[in-house]
């Protein structure tokens, strides 16, 4: 029903485009050029115009109106059970509506019948309310457009102007939907603290890390949530993945920029970039069946034991998947460095290892920096690869050979898992905060070491 | 139309009793299949500013590169014909382009030093060259060459200061005594005023009329009054040719070549 008014509403304001253009051209008179807006822009005006108010009365009045029957059943009910539970009240709202729409309920009864009765009469009457106010906007809003429509109306700056509250709106969901997950994210943190008794420095510092084993008694055990093991994993994995990525990526960056021919170049740069395209999951599972066994082999060769699935594993692998990041960022860095500096070496008689140490790498630094910066926040919140390659259990170990797990697998392992999502999600939220604050803070140094960059140059 | 070979054969004349520097017979270069220099002789002297003038796009610019084999940096340029300095054929396979460098030192159009303090812009060719065996010579190296570069008055107080800070002219001066500082016999200025306002040009013309004391500079410009000012010799290149090399009082008020007098007068350029 509303659907249907929806795409009513879109032919509407096409079809006062074509009213609207027709019309103003008539109120030309004999030269076009007297009109103050082109006659396309009048009947954009109305178009668009009739669109957004019709579509806002939908959401709108829409939305509004079922709360509102929301709170008029709940009444109901209350009144039916006065001794109830708010969460039995919404299992017989729920129920009610199934019934209403012709779906299974979980339980059925004299009361349910009675309140789908009513949600049915309430539910017709808010859709065919709806539609006719919607409708009736988006018509206001085209007749409006038609009376003004003459000669002077500054059909061109009222578009613009709506064109840019929309634009400003979409700019807004973006900016609002980044408000809301941090603020869920901020809520559930807290009521995981509260949950463990505000120990903070029992998460941030404790070392055992499992979090659901008081969970029956509905409790969860201060002392079982220390987050050090996942945090040091993390750690580990993202040194070892940097220390993969860091020296290939930047040489080969600095091949691609000082030493390819420009054939060679856009050859080999497309090529690593490829790599940025993988999957996550094509590299997990390639870490976990080709790449840890490998080390396996080589590690047993050695007379080395190493567990089947390793930090060394994940980590490596994640290098890997990270080299193009740095690769391409720094040789755009590098190839932003002025030719002039080059140019103002090698008149000074250095050769081209001395301007590149000494001068271009340099002068690049703050940018490769920040394009390593961004390869850690890369590493540290990667997931697949982890998953399938470092292992579960919360060991707190520094030796790369051994199993580890890492603060995103145990999100993954928390939220999958059979436990229930709402019990499960406290922790697993509070993990994915401090990830969030540690990913935030290291890209904000690393915008300002680009700031700072900027600033260098000019 | 004169031959101009047949100019610097007479010029040569001139000068015997002058201390040739650069020597160059014969030079092409090709960018591609661009025939960008067209045999060019010339004989550039010691302690003398010699000023490289003409249109945009005649060709001064790329010989001066070739005088420090700075057109090998680019991957078409392709240079035929010799080029000497006191003697040597600079495009001799034994020459190391490196040390050439060293010994031909240059200043670019737009001052380009390199985002490090300024004590270490200076300290850089010399610290590559090792002409520094501890920090005090090389401390004494620096002064000396911001001295020679005039702008030792203004920053001796912040060496450590970033050579970006810099205004126009000073990081020109400060270009300058970086191309000091690696002691060279020849300095190749590349219209090293272009990008600077009146008052920092008269300092750094200044500045070269007090550097012919001890090297050869030739210097590219676009200004024909800079040249008359500055130079005791002026080249005139137009389209890729040398066409009149001489005394720049004689360039300036007497010229041989009809397109030397078009350009000085404005008709053509």
């Amino acid at each position: 029903m509303l659907g249907t008014t929806f795409v009513v509403i879109l032919a509407l304001s096409a079809g006062w485009y074509f009213l609207l253009r027709r019309r103003a051209m008539a109120a030309a008179g004999p030269r076009l050029a007297d009109l103050h807006s082109r006659p396309s822009y009048h009947g954009f005006y109305a178009a668009l115009g009739s669109f957004l108010a019709g579509t806002a009365v939908l959401l709108v009045v829409g939305i509004g109106w079922g709360l509102w029957n929301d709170m008029q059943l709940q009444n109901q009910i209350g009144q039916a059970l006065p001794e109830s539970s708010a969460i039995e009240r919404q299992l017989v709202l729920s129920d009610a509506k199934a019934v209403a729409d012709g779906a299974l309920p979980s339980r059925s009864g004299e009361l349910r019948s009675a309140v789908a009765e009513r949600h049915a009469t309430l539910e017709t009457a808010r859709q065919w309310g709806t539609a006719a106010l919607a409708l009736a906007a988006a018509l206001a809003f085209g007749l409006l457009a038609w009376r003004r429509s003459d000669r002077d109306f500054r059909a061109r700056n009222r578009t613009e102007r709506m064109v840019t509250i929309v634009l400003w709106a979409t700019a807004a969901i973006a900016v609002l939907t980044t408000l809301g997950i941090v603020l869920s994210l901020i809520f559930e943190t807290a009521n995981f603290f509260s949950n463990i008794g505000w120990r903070i420095d029992k998460f941030l510092f404790g070392t055992t890390w499992s979090p659901l084993s008081g969970v029956q008694s509905g409790q969860m055990n201060p002392d079982k949530v220390g987050a050090v093991p996942l945090f040091a994993g993390t750690f580990l994995i993202t040194l070892i993945a940097m220390i993969v990525a860091v020296p290939i990526g930047l040489m080969a960056a600095i091949y691609l920029a000082d030493f390819a021919s420009p054939r060679t170049r856009s050859v080999v740069k497309p090529m690593l970039e490829i790599l940025a395209g993988i999957p996550t999951v094509v590299y997990g599972f390639f870490a976990a069946i080709t790449v840890a066994p490998f080390i396996r082999q080589s590690g047993e060769a050695l007379g080395i034991s190493v567990a089947s699935e390793s930090a060394l594993a994940a980590g490596v692998v994640m290098g890997i998947m990270i080299i193009p990041f740095i690769s391409s960022l720094s040789d755009d860095v590098i190839n932003a460095v002025p030719q002039s500096l080059r140019d103002g070496s090698y008149g000074l008689g250095a050769t081209k290892a001395e301007t590149i140490r000494q001068v271009v790498l340099p002068s690049a630094l703050p940018g490769i920096v920040s394009a390593v910066l961004l390869g850690v926040s890369r590493a540290v919140g990667e997931t697949m690869i982890v998953v399938m390659a470092a292992g579960q259990g919360a060991n707190l170990t520094l030796n790369p050979l051994e199993a580890v797990t890492t603060v995103t697998v145990q999100i993954v392992m928390l939220i999958t898992g059979d436990t229930e999502a709402s019990t499960a999600a406290g922790p697993a939220f509070t993990l994915g905060f401090t990830l969030f604050c540690i990913t935030l803070l290291m890209n904000i140094i690393a915008l300002r070491i680009v700031r700072r960059y900027r600033e260098l140059y000019d | 139309m004169n031959d101009p070979r047949q100019i610097s054969a007479q010029t040569e004349k001139a000068l015997d009793s002058n201390d040739i520097k650069i020597r160059a017979r014969d030079v092409q270069v090709y960018y591609g299949d661009n025939h960008a220099i067209k045999d060019v002789d010339v004989d550039i002297l010691d302690k003398t500013v010699t000023a490289f003038i003409g249109p945009s796009g005649c060709g001064k610019s790329t010989f001066l590169r070739c005088i420090n084999r700075m057109n090998d940096t680019i991957d078409i340029a392709r240079i035929e014909g010799e080029i000497l300095l006191d003697g040597q054929d600079i495009y001799d396979p034994s020459i190391d382009p490196v040390q050439l460098r060293a010994k031909v030192g240059m200043v670019f159009q737009k001052p380009n030093p390199f985002p490090k303090s300024i004590y270490d812009n200076i300290a850089y060719g010399p610290r590559i060259h090792g002409l520094a065996r501890n920090r005090a010579e090389l401390d004494e190296i620096v002064e000396k060459s911001l001295r020679r570069g005039a702008i030792w008055d203004e920053v001796k107080d912040r060496l450590d200061a970033p050579g970006t800070s810099l205004s126009g002219g000073q990081q020109q001066r400060l270009c300058i005594a970086r191309a000091v500082a690696t002691e060279p016999e020849v300095l190749l200025m590349d219209e090293p005023c272009s990008a600077l306002d009146p008052i920092a040009t008269a300092q750094v013309e200044e500045l070269i009329d007090e550097l012919r004391a001890r090297y050869s500079v030739v210097i590219v410009t676009h200004s024909m009054q800079q040249a008359a000012r500055v130079s005791q010799r002026t080249a005139f290149f137009h389209l890729g040719n040398l066409v009149e090399y001489g005394l720049t009082s004689d360039i300036f008020t007497n010229p041989r070549d009809s397109r030397t007098e078009s350009y000085i007068t404005g008709r053509i350029g």
